[in-house]
């Protein structure tokens, strides 16, 4: 027996875990206090530089201007037409996308030969940017909101398939086994264990994708369209009317938090 | 009272590359046979073989000679006689215990009412009652390992094959576990093989022990064990008659492992 058992053991008296953990809604607005003071701050500071004229506000855009333009946009405006019209799109290509790929990263399970055929191919397409494909779409499916949703579908379908395809991967080899013994046959294992044991991956996914439908869509709108925020932007831009191109940013931003909060939503509810 | 052997193994030998020059014996003429509600327990210095006779029992590989029968007919790629009780419990995470229960009745075509009674009546009999729609993470390991070994009752296997199903938990609850898993293959009539390191275990489960040599394995002893019915596992740990056959158990293994060291 090693010499220094007895005494190691003696030697490692176990800490104390000090109790005093931070009630949860105390903690969460603590949070809270920080992001909006945090968020006031850069924004003060923002308008503070160009009141001083340390920033030119043709190049930088005014916190104060933007607030006046946003609410211009919104009562003569269109502004809610723009965000309603990308929201759209973003939604419906990363329902396709996302469906369409996860369906295909299930599926390939079933056949390790398929997966292996096609694994190049999908090496292949998902280093290409897809946005160099945007040209191809406007030709094949026109201007409009069919290009949008079809470059945010085929965005978010190449993330699904490979990231959940992974996840099959990914599911323990021994259930698989076990579903052997008592004799299940590929389907069965695929329908039982494999598709529930993939969820998760199937989720976090869609949080992932979701960013990238709207990334779709806006480049869909700067592309070919008279409608949307992406649109918005770009034609503001172009007329260096940066309030406005900043409004168009945080109308993006506000529905990236809105749809990634439904998300976490959805998600929740799915833990086991 | 004469009873037909449930599981029955005749000198079953498992070479691998049998035949060439890279020939390795993993164990030799292998032979024992168990009666409905018996339990084997078998024991070895690691890299006897344990898992590959493990294999061989269960059907997964084909001995090189000899055979091993479930109520005469062969195991091998016969799938149903048997079941099996692992270390990992492999409960599905996403199923409640009662569907983790039925699951193995739902791969083989039950009707769903039939496999939810059957589920049931096993569950609250052997003590998860209560539980029955409790997900597998809010159970306790001891716990989890019931929900398996229901799971493997519920398809009503002749032989069962527990392979260090214990080794997981802790002290206490391995204790407890014991002795729940022998009452119930005893009341259920089921014929058990026990393969563990633990040379406790053996004697406090089973009604004989196997003690395998060091590879090539042979059987180098069975011990038939009688104990006087002592089933408190405290109480039968301290009896005499536990310790002798613990010390003669032990010897016989630690002659190897000394060879081998």
């Amino acid at each position: 027996m090693p010499s220094g058992c007895v005494a190691d053991m003696g030697a490692a008296p176990a800490a104390v875990e000090p109790s005093a953990q931070p009630r949860r809604p105390s903690g969460l607005r603590r949070i809270l206090v920080y992001q909006t003071l945090l968020v006031t701050a850069l924004f003060g500071l923002w308008e503070l530089l160009v009141r001083t004229n340390t920033l030119p506000v043709y190049l930088y855009g005014q916190p104060s201007g933007i607030l006046a333009k946003a609410h211009l946009l919104l009562t003569e405006g269109d502004l809610l037409t723009h965000v309603g019209a990308t929201a759209f799109a973003s939604v419906v290509g990363f329902l396709l996308g996302t469906t369409l790929g996860s369906a295909v990263g299930l599926l390939m399970w079933l056949s390790k030969t398929a997966a292996l055929v096609l694994r190049p191919v999908i090496v292949a397409i998902n280093g290409v940017p897809k946005i160099a494909l945007a040209p191809l779409i406007v030709v094949w499916v026109g201007v409009g909101l069919g290009a949008k949703v079809a470059i945010a579908a085929s965005l978010t379908f190449i993330v699904a398939l490979i990231s959940v395809y992974q996840g099959t991967q990914e599911v323990d080899d021994d259930l698989v086994k076990l579903m052997r013994s008592l004799g299940a046959k590929p389907l069965t294992i695929w329908t039982k264990v494999i598709v529930p044991g993939a969820t998760p991956w199937i989720l976090s996914t869609m949080r992932l994708n979701i960013g990238f439908a709207m990334i779709g869509a806006v480049v869909g709108e700067y592309i070919s369209s008279k409608m949307g925020l992406g649109y918005l932007i770009y034609n503001a831009g172009a007329l260096y009317d940066l309030n406005t191109v900043f409004v168009g940013i945080f109308c993006l931003m506000a529905l990236a938090l809105v749809l990634d909060a439904v998300l976490g939503r959805i998600e929740a509810r799915f833990k086991w | 009272m004469v009873t037909a052997p449930v599981l029955e193994a005749k000198q079953v030998t498992m070479a691998f590359d049998a035949g060439t020059a890279r020939e390795v014996v993993a164990f030799r003429d292998v032979s024992f046979s168990l009666k409905q509600g018996e339990i084997l327990a078998i024991v070895g210095p690691s890299g006897c073989g344990k898992s590959t006779l493990f294999n061989v029992i269960a059907g997964l590989l084909r001995p090189t000679s000899g055979s091993v029968s479930v109520e005469g007919a062969l195991v091998d790629g016969a799938r149903g006689h048997i079941g099996y009780m692992l270390q990992k419990d492999l409960l599905l995470p996403w199923r409640s215990v009662l569907h983790n229960v039925t699951l193995g009745l739902e791969v083989r075509g039950s009707r769903p009412d039939e496999a939810r009674e059957r589920a049931l009546s096993l569950i609250r009999r052997y003590g998860l009652g209560g539980f029955e729609s409790a997900r597998p993470r809010a159970l306790s390991g001891g716990m989890r390992q019931r929900v398996a070994f229901m799971r493997t009752l519920a398809l009503d296997p002749k032989a069962i094959l527990l392979d260090e199903p214990f080794s997981a938990l802790d002290f206490q609850t391995r204790l407890i576990l014991q002795g729940d898993v022998k009452r119930i293959i005893r009341e259920q009539r089921k014929a058990a093989i026990l393969v563990t390191h633990d040379i406790g275990e053996a004697i406090a489960m089973s009604d004989r022990v196997l003690v395998l040599s060091q590879r090539p394995g042979t059987v180098k002893a069975i011990h038939d064990i009688e104990l006087c019915g002592d089933t408190d596992p405290g109480a039968l740990r301290r009896s005499p008659a536990f310790n002798a056959y613990f010390d003669t158990i032990w010897r016989q293994l630690d002659g190897h492992a000394q060879a081998a060291a």
